[in-house]
């Protein structure tokens, strides 16, 4: 899967789990960037792209993810 | 040997100057001796659970590295954190986990003193160090880190003396960066004048404040018939000022400390008493505690099998937008129930520091979008509901002090109830001065609190480039003579106003005794 493929899967799960249509995300978007994306729905937000993409992250890429460049960085490590 | 004490004043002193005279390239081992030396000063048990804490970690985090299979690093991981949740447990908390039927009592009236021989033997810090080795063995687990194969090393991420009896709580990745740091730090004046400045502002808190404000803490709390009514908001106001100057000057020395050898700590204070809602209080307080619990109890909790089954279910059920809150709310009764726990085994700090926080997040979740709508209404906007908000606040804090500070839960009922009790002792001077509290002492404790308030205000208030803010590094642009002559201020005011006479326990820390 393209990293181009991934964020807009990406997009859609971003989008659902804020709810909000308008939510495009990229290598630099950071949780202050997106309204509601506090620690706790942090992990719904967690939970929803690893189900969107059939992969399981562990505690320390949970808590230690920096953006969301890191994420799909950490998602395309998982797809192998 | 308290934080605050002729004693460990010489104790820093002695380990400096070996600290900064050894060569570079064993500079750690003098923190390794003085880590060791200082665990056996607070006692023998002490000394002993340190030890034990460090090889459960050691071990643990090679038996959870990723070099064996995820079945064996998973029972290893459960069975070496359980032992170290246990002894914790087992020594600190025996009043809460002991028999069914004591623990009854223990509701209904029961003192910490049920039990002679744990409450000898407990180790000082036990509830700080053993949270972070417990995280060492986690990160280790979760790939945050790699097992460390020097035990050396994990012996002084463990016992590493100025955070060992009050926190702040780290993570190995932190503390063992800054430890590998430290070996290149050079000697400088300056450092050793910021630390100087800070561990004096610490004595400062302790000495002036927060024993002076004990005077009528004590006072009413130690009697709900004598003083009733108005008496016991005035209580708890002080009780509030007592344990905010008495944690956070045990968070300066130490912080001051560690800063004279190089290693920095994280702060465990940021203005609490300026937060708007209790969410933002919990970010302000005991900091390190918060992102230990949210990062090791909240985030694997809300991630676990069953939460996420909950959560799929109530969805359904309740529709998306409600029903994803039922796993939060449920991750956050467990969060707030081991805060309140780990305050203390009794039931008091479960309510006082866990269960009535977590009604008050809840209750703030459960009305937002009302909130929401209701702000831009009522000018939202403006100064005066800005203070609003942090009266508020500090007013829900105050509800739990009461508890906080009582013997049992039973006790804080009655003074709550001694709120609207007839025939105390009437609000005036005579009454109120009368266990020490006159008129010369109560001007000190208004100014020294106004001086914390000032320090808390200009840190709170924003720079314009959003970076924290430190009143020394402002002291300091302002000159050396300037730095130098509030560190001679504080000094000569801890020595003149300090409450340190006859029968001053100096080793009486309120997060010491947690």
């Amino acid at each position: 899967m393209s990293r181009e493929e991934i964020y807009d899967k990406l997009n859609e799960v971003f989008q659902d789990v804020f709810d909000d249509e308008d939510i495009t995300v990229n290598d630099s978007t950071v949780a202050s960037d997106v309204d509601g994306w506090d620690s706790l729905e942090h992990i719904n937000l967690i939970v929803a792209v690893e189900r969107c993409f059939g992969i399981k992250f562990t505690m320390g890429e949970t808590t230690g993810l920096k953006n969301v460049g890191e994420m799909v960085d950490r998602i395309i490590a998982h797809l192998g | 040997m308290s934080l605050v004490s002729s004693l460990f004043l010489v104790f820093v002193a002695a380990v400096l100057l070996l600290y900064y005279i050894v060569p570079k390239s064993i500079r750690l081992w003098v923190v390794i001796a003085a880590s060791l030396a200082f665990a056996a000063f607070l006692g023998f048990y002490t000394l002993l659970f340190v030890l034990i804490s460090a090889v459960l970690c050691y071990v643990g985090g090679l038996l959870a590295g990723p070099s064996k299979s995820n079945a064996f690093r998973n029972v290893f991981t459960v069975i070496t954190v359980v032992i170290n949740i246990a002894l914790l447990c087992a020594v600190k908390y025996y009043n809460v986990l002991g028999f069914a039927a004591e623990r009854l009592n223990l509701l209904f009236g029961a003192s910490e003193t049920s039990n002679t021989f744990f409450l000898y033997a407990v180790p000082v810090g036990m509830s700080f160090y053993v949270l972070q080795t417990t995280g060492y063995i986690l990160d280790c687990r979760w790939e945050k880190i790699a097992p460390e194969k020097n035990f050396f090393k994990v012996l002084l991420f463990a016992t590493y003396f100025p955070q060992l009896m009050s926190g702040p709580m780290n993570t190995y990745a932190n503390l063992s960066a800054e430890f590998e740091r430290a070996k290149e730090v050079k000697f400088s004046f300056e450092r050793i004048s910021d630390g100087a400045v800070r561990i004096a502002w610490g004595f400062f808190k302790k000495l002036v404040i927060a024993e002076r404000a004990a005077i009528i803490v004590n006072m009413v709390y130690g009697d709900h018939n004598t003083f009733t009514g108005w008496y016991v908001p005035i209580g708890v106001f002080f009780f509030a000022i007592q344990l905010y100057s008495d944690f956070s000057g045990c968070m300066e020395v130490v912080n001051g400390v560690s800063h004279m050898l190089g290693i920095e700590l994280p702060e465990n204070f940021n203005c609490p008493f300026f937060s708007k809602t209790v969410q933002e209080y919990w970010r302000r307080w005991h900091i390190t505690l918060g992102a230990w619990l949210r990062d090791y109890i909240l985030y694997p909790v809300l991630k676990s099998a069953p939460l996420i089954k909950i959560g799929d279910w109530a969805k359904a059920k309740f529709g998306k937008k409600n029903g994803k809150k039922v796993p939060t709310y449920i991750a956050l009764f467990i969060l707030w129930f081991a805060v309140g726990y780990w305050h203390g085994g009794l039931w008091n700090y479960v309510i006082g520091s866990g269960i009535l926080h977590f009604i008050y997040i809840v209750l703030g979740m459960i009305f937002e979008p009302v909130s929401k709508k209701i702000r831009p209404k009522i000018g939202a906007d403006k100064l005066y509901f800005r203070i609003f908000q942090s009266v508020r606040t500090f007013i829900l804090m105050l509800t739990g002090f009461v508890f906080f500070r009582s013997a049992t839960v039973m006790d804080a009922v009655d003074m709550y109830a001694a709120i609207f009790r007839k025939g105390g002792a009437a609000l005036n001077w005579e009454n109120f001065s009368s266990t020490g509290m006159d008129l010369a002492n109560l001007i000190v404790l208004a100014v020294a609190v106004l001086l914390v308030l000032a320090v808390d205000a200009y840190k709170y208030v924003p720079s314009e480039d959003d970076k924290p803010k430190s009143a020394i590094a402002f002291l300091r642009s302002k000159g050396i003579v300037i730095l130098w002559a509030a560190f001679m201020v504080l000094v000569v005011a801890t020595l003149i106003f300090g409450r340190y006479g006859l029968g001053y326990d100096s080793g009486s820390f309120i997060y010491a005794r947690i």
